[in-house]
């Protein structure tokens, strides 16, 4: 409790702690201490400033855009994976367009050109990054102070649009795979096709839609074979017939002055008949292809029809008007299919 | 034997407080006194110098090596883990700034200040205690010496110094530890580590890192001595002033670093 009354020699003993077991080279021990510290800051600093390009002449580039966001100060110019300058400040200016400065080395600004192009990339994941883009390396140098518009390429931007459309396509392919759309009743649709092509009918039921109509078909062409088949029996008759005739006109009757002018008409008539049948002959041609052409072969077989009418009708008025002027009886009767 | 009453209370905390406020008050009066008379070449003499180097000796270059050891170590540590976890999300770019931004500019030099406090500043804490309770400052003062200038400026000086240098050099050795582990034994990412420490470090963080190792240093030798001297001059009152100190030691480290990070990021 008296301590703070002791006399002063303790007070110098204590001094004399502090300051007693002599430690050796302390000053130089302490010495190498600081100047190492100064050292390390000083080179630290030194290279910081170094590092943000204090000792390096530069040259300014001006960067107009609408939106800096993600853009700071001392982020990188890069050209072709390389950094060759660094914003120095970012302004907004009068006009709301932003002004980016950008300091590139004298030595890096050879890189830049009057046609270089500048873009603001903004990937998904990580920072920002300006890029230098020079197309053509011939041209002229970019001059000191240059203010050029900065293309944004903004990954982020790109996905509301990329999900719409993606939206719309699944939109689309929903109903696409709908039960009532148009694509599972095209494809119901051809599952009866092909029921009906490997029914009995075969590709012609699917072609006409049913079994009955490809019946139909069938019936046609039978018809038609038969008809071919007495038009054969006919023009042996009309042979027949003309052999007759012939022979009546021109045989050892004699030739009646009176028949004269049937028989002229009657070759004309003969003409008409040979025309149609020829005719005849030709849709026949036609008729063959009927199993390749159904619907044709049928519109062939009502025009070919007319026309065998046509010619039987004459060649009965023909053969009445011979029996009219020939008093022998023939059986005249055409049968028609 | 005084019973504290209900009715008094209030004036109890109040007290408190007034005692409290009264107490950093003194903190930043023994700080300013301490600077200014640091930063005077008059003050100096034989004795301080000699007390501030063996101040510095103690407290920097005794434990150096096995410093220099610890927080390499450590600085690798963060750094491998940072870059690992970088890599692994594919944010190599940015793995650089984390590791500096985090070891170089929080980490070390927090870390160096708890450590010098943990070593120097407790032992100041209990050394001034003792001197003031046995009152060999007042002793010195009737002896015609300024305990101030002789003995506790010194003090001061040689702390912040010794913070200083081992942040230094704890720094210097991280930042050369990032970019061997980052590029590997090579000079070819030279460019961009010195494109990506331009980025990082401007004027406000360098600046900043500076004055933060700074005032660590002054919080680890001036609070323990302002906390000692504070103490009624009783023996049994050293533990309490040593637990004082560096209690408020940690509070005032915490509330410095908390100052710098506002001052960078908000």
């Amino acid at each position: 409790m008296d301590q703070p009354s002791q006399p002063p020699p303790q007070a110098a003993s204590v001094s004399e702690t502090v300051t007693a077991a002599p430690i050796r080279h302390l000053e130089f021990k302490v010495a190498m201490l600081l100047s190492i510290t100064l050292v390390l800051s000083g080179a630290f600093t030194a290279y910081v400033l170094y590092a943000r390009g204090v000792f390096a002449s530069t040259q300014k580039v001006i960067l107009v855009t609408d939106d800096s966001e993600g853009v700071n100060v001392g982020m990188p110019l890069t050209f072709a994976g390389f950094s060759i300058g660094r914003v120095r400040t970012i302004e907004l200016g009068d006009d709301a367009k932003v002004r980016i400065f950008v300091d590139v080395p004298t030595r890096d600004a050879r890189w830049l050109k009057v046609s270089t192009v500048f873009v603001i990339e903004k990937p998904l994941v990580g920072g920002v990054r300006i890029r230098a883009v020079t197309g053509q390396l011939e041209d002229p140098p970019l001059p000191n102070g240059a203010a050029r518009a900065v293309l944004r390429g903004d990954a982020t931007e790109e996905i509301p649009r990329l999900l719409s459309s993606v939206r719309e396509v699944l939109e689309n392919v929903q109903r696409v795979t709908a039960a009532d759309s148009s694509l599972n009743a095209s494809l119901g649709n051809v599952r009866t096709v092909t029921e009906r092509m490997a029914g009995r009918s075969g590709v012609l039921a699917a072609a006409l839609g049913s079994e009955e109509n490809a019946r139909k078909v069938f019936a046609a062409l039978d018809r038609t074979n038969a008809l071919l088949d007495s038009m054969g029996g006919v023009s042996a008759r009309l042979g027949q017939t003309l052999d007759k005739a012939d022979k009546r006109m021109f045989g050892t009757g004699g030739v009646m002055d009176e028949t004269q002018k049937a028989v002229v008409q009657l070759n004309a008539i003969l003409g008409d008949a040979r025309e149609s049948l020829k005719k005849a002959d030709a849709v026949l041609a036609d008729v063959q292809k009927i199993g390749a052409n159904a619907r044709t072969a049928t519109d062939d077989l009502g025009v070919l029809r007319g026309e065998v009418d046509a010619s039987l009708r004459k060649i009965n008025g023909l053969i009445d008007e011979v029996n009219r002027k020939w008093p022998f009886k023939r059986d005249t009767e055409v049968k028609l299919p | 034997m005084e019973i504290p009453s209900f009715h008094d209370a209030p004036e109890k905390v109040a007290r408190t407080f007034v005692a409290w406020l009264a107490s950093w008050w003194r903190v930043f009066h023994f700080g300013a006194k301490a600077i200014v008379m640091a930063a005077s070449p008059s003050a100096y003499d034989r004795a301080t110098s000699n007390l501030m180097a063996r101040q510095v000796y103690f407290t920097a270059w005794q434990i150096l090596p096995g410093f220099i050891l610890v927080s390499a170590i450590f600085s690798y540590m963060v750094i491998r883990i940072v870059l690992l976890a970088a890599v692994s999300y594919g944010l190599e770019d940015l793995a650089l700034a984390i590791v500096v931004r985090v070891l170089i500019l929080e980490l070390i030099p927090l870390f160096v200040a708890l450590f010098v406090a943990l070593r120097s500043g407790a032992a100041i804490n209990t050394e001034v205690a003792l001197m003031h309770i046995r009152g060999d400052l007042e002793a010195l003062q009737r002896a015609g010496e300024d305990p101030m200038r002789h003995q506790l400026v010194p003090r001061v000086v040689g702390s912040a110094v010794s913070v200083f240098s081992l942040t230094v050099i704890a720094c210097s050795m991280a930042t050369v530890l990032a970019y061997f582990a980052m590029y590997g034994f090579t000079a070819g990412g030279i460019a961009d580590y010195t494109l990506a420490m331009s980025r990082i470090f401007d004027v406000a963080i360098t600046l900043g890192l500076g004055l933060k190792a700074f005032f660590f240093g002054l919080a680890v030798a001036i609070i323990p001595i302002t906390a000692s001297l504070d103490a009624p001059r009783e023996a049994r009152y050293a533990p309490i002033a040593v637990l004082n100190g560096m209690v408020r030691l940690f509070l005032s480290l915490a509330l410095i670093e908390g100052a710098s990070l506002a001052f960078k990021y908000i």
